[in-house]
């Protein structure tokens, strides 16, 4: 018998089973296609059409996540509450993510000031010569953004998938912005919830439907 | 003085809580000491007992008072939560104390 009971690799392994389902991985990826369609910018003008469509893309990606998780994951493979380590974990992200968020205002309001002044508007638009300058200026900052607080998100949540979805929700943000076409967030929407779909495929030959059995006497 | 008196004392090997020792309970345990609280198909799934198996274990360990243990409805489903006392985790925690201090100083 080892001596070693590992009880933090117990405890990451209990953790990591709540994500085997793949429901993660096909909501980002649809949250992915939603980002798509609300930063694509169509010839005629930015319509709220654009709004509603990315509204209804995120409330069906959301409502699929719950059902899935409620009416598949939970009676196969049953319920757990974590403890304190993994709340504080909870509590890094928010302080993490808050950090980026006021990153990205400051950011934005250095833009907004940054053009209001017409010196400092000149010389950005002496630097940014052409709109595709200015739109991959645009592209790299915001998918940095994104990209880095989904890391942050796979990082505190122990999620290893997350870095792959990091970098294609990096990727799509930047394509983008870049290029205007809502075809590469759905591409690369795709291609994301691919490895989910695939783990619950897994997931539901792994653990079948127990007939009556999350009950004991 | 003789060499055996300076080696580790394996009389504590001897007073292990043996509710806790027999592998699946302290499987069982180990789960529920690490998280705050599981459901049965939860602890299924993850230790591979079977449900015979767990429940067995379980009713054990529930008599001993070392698992509370909370029946309710999910849907129609019945399900039953489970976590450690005080005197579950105190139990387990001394359980882990005694077999490093008996077998970690054992030489290779």
């Amino acid at each position: 018998m080892s001596t070693q009971l590992d009880l933090k690799e117990i405890e990451r392994k209990a953790f990591r089973a709540t994500y085997q389902d793949g429901l993660w991985d096909m909501y980002l990826g649809l949250v992915i296609a939603a980002m798509g369609i609300f930063i694509y910018r169509p010839e005629g003008g930015y319509s709220p059409a654009n709004i509603v469509l990315m509204l209804a893309l995120f409330s069906l990606a959301y409502a699929l996540f719950w059902a899935g998780k409620r009416f598949i994951t939970l009676p196969r493979m049953g319920q757990v509450h974590f403890g304190e380590m993994r709340k504080r974990r909870k509590t890094r992200l928010a302080l993490a993510l808050g950090v980026v968020v006021l990153i990205q205002v400051v950011i934005l309001s250095l833009t907004v000031m940054g053009w209001l002044n017409p010196q400092v508007a000149t010389k950005l638009n002496t630097f940014l010569q052409t709109r595709d300058l200015m739109d991959l200026a645009v592209a790299s900052i915001g998918s940095l953004i994104v990209g880095v607080g989904m890391i942050l998100m796979a990082f505190f949540n122990d999620f290893p998938r997350g870095y792959y979805i990091a970098i294609m929700m990096s990727l799509a943000v930047f394509l983008m912005i870049w290029l205007n076409q809502p075809v590469y967030a759905l591409v690369i929407g795709g291609l994301t919830m691919l490895p989910g779909l695939v783990l619950l495929v897994r997931f539901l030959r792994k653990y079948p439907l127990p007939r009556n059995e999350a009950s004991y006497e | 003085m003789s060499e055996s008196n300076e080696g580790p004392d394996l009389s504590t090997l001897t007073k292990v809580d043996r509710l806790v020792h027999e592998p699946a309970r302290l499987a069982v345990m180990a789960l529920l000491y690490v998280v705050d609280s599981a459901d049965f198909t939860f602890i299924m799934n993850q230790t591979g007992l079977t449900w015979g198996n767990l429940s067995a274990h379980l009713s054990k360990l529930e008599e001993a008072g070392y698992v509370l243990v909370e029946k309710s409805f999910v849907g129609r489903r019945p399900n039953t939560n489970l976590r450690l006392s005080e005197a579950g985790r105190a139990a387990f925690r001394e359980y882990r104390v005694s077999m490093k201090g008996a077998l970690d100083n054992l030489p290779e």
